[in-house]
């Protein structure tokens, strides 16, 4: 029998998210074109060539390595792509994803990334072209609601803070917001005006984030009501007691 | 006995916390409403910095634009919002105007908030407020301020014109 995967443990909405995001296992919610997102990234201009940093590795000449031929490089590494990143904001109030759980989901299922996972953001280091179709995968999917949730390569500041009036996190750079129903960008990531404005569609409702969140809360589903989890999460600071205890002679 | 900032022996301090941040005309109507209010002696307003220019990153210099920051108007008094309004701190006079006050953020706030007192605005001069200000006189130790209320109303670092607001009422200066 083939081996699957079981992620997580639980069987609360929060635990079955959680599984949904590490697997993978994503529902597709919006359409964002390759241009707009390129735009929005603000690594490079849309429609222009991917700046390099090396030569492709095929015209490398690289030396004989048993690693190098076992492990196939992807199209970023392969073509000499800059190594690039995204930054992503999650508001404490039932946004899908967590910074823990992006990381997850970037580590298990791209190749060549680099999370990194902070209290309130989690940015991904990756070849410019790699980035790219990861942006597009989250960015489209349900674990970024974009009302609840912000690409930011700067100023982060929002995820702990109350929402808006209009139910959407606060953005101090105002890089997206509500307009019309639908959630529009007209600046990059780090807050620089672009030549369009990026739709990214309409938010989520409050129910329907309630369902969608990777977060245990008291006002939702609370972290104790998941007893499987709780278990989880005790033999796993258990062992991880066990294992950093050096006694001394 | 130091002087209090208040002009009432025991003046009423009072947090409103709105459950959301508020956007500008929410935050205009409640001002006003409270402004409406008999017994209000001041009252501050907390939140996030809308900035007007991107300050860190590759994009620093370019403009913010936030929709946020735009000129409201309290009791006849035209100002900017520097911030998006997350709480309010009214200093009120005594008990009765407590009850009005209540009632004043049901007619205006959309949602749920919290209504706590406490003490939440200084009262009485500190040591920085000294070094900025400084004493009357040789002989009178207290404070060097025409009208103690705008203590802990402005960052003692902060420019006192562009963050205050004087509203006059019709029977007296508040």
């Amino acid at each position: 029998m083939a081996y699957k995967p079981q992620y997580y443990p639980g069987n609360t909405s929060p635990a079955k998210n959680r599984r949904k995001h590490m697997s993978n296992d994503l529902e597709k919610m919006r359409d964002v074109s390759d241009e707009d997102l390129t735009a929005i990234l603000g690594h490079r201009a849309p429609g222009s060539d991917y700046p390099s940093t090396h030569p492709p590795l095929s015209e490398m000449g690289e030396p004989d390595d048993p690693v190098r031929e076992v492990v196939e490089p992807t199209p970023g590494a392969a073509a000499g792509d800059r190594v690039r990143y995204v930054q992503f904001a999650d508001s404490m109030y039932n946004a899908p994803a967590t910074p823990y759980f992006r990381s997850y989901h970037a580590a298990i299922n791209f190749r060549g990334v680099d999370p990194g996972t902070l209290s309130g953001r989690e940015v991904n280091e990756m070849r410019e072209r790699d980035l790219e179709e990861f942006s597009k995968r989250v960015c489209e999917t349900e674990i970024t609601d974009w009302g609840l949730a912000g690409m930011r390569g700067c100023t982060v500041h929002g995820h702990s803070l109350r929402l808006q009036e209009d139910g959407t996190m606060f953005d101090m750079l105002d890089r997206r917001r509500l307009e019309g129903g639908s959630i529009v960008m007209d600046k990059d990531q780090v807050g620089v005006p672009i030549d369009r404005k990026v739709n990214l569609g309409k938010p989520i409702s409050e129910a329907e984030a309630a369902k969608r969140t990777t977060m245990y809360r008291v006002d939702n589903v609370p972290f104790r009501s998941d007893k499987e989890v709780v278990e989880h999460v005790q033999r796993v600071w258990e062992l991880r007691t066990r294992y950093g205890f050096q006694p001394k002679a | 006995m130091a002087k209090t900032a208040s002009v009432t022996d025991k003046p009423i301090q009072i947090r409103v916390f709105p459950k959301r941040l508020l956007l500008p005309e929410t935050a205009e109507k409640i001002l006003n409403e409270i402004d409406h209010v008999k017994g209000v002696i001041r009252m501050l307003i907390n939140g996030k910095n809308l900035p007007r220019k991107v300050t860190f990153g590759p994009g620093t210099g370019s403009d913010v634009n936030h929709p946020g920051r735009i000129i409201i108007h309290v009791g006849g008094c035209a100002f900017e919002l520097h911030v998006v309004v997350g709480e309010i701190l009214v200093e009120v006079e005594d008990e009765s105007a407590v009850e009005e006050l209540k009632k004043a953020c049901e007619r205006a706030l959309p949602f749920s908030f919290e209504f706590k007192r406490g003490h939440f605005i200084k009262r009485r001069p500190t040591l920085t407020d000294y070094g900025k200000y400084g004493f009357k006189s040789k002989t009178d130790e207290s404070i060097n301020l025409e009208d103690e209320r705008i203590l802990g109303l402005v960052d003692p670092h902060a420019k006192v014109e562009t963050n205050l607001c004087m509203v006059k009422a019709e029977d007296s200066n508040t």
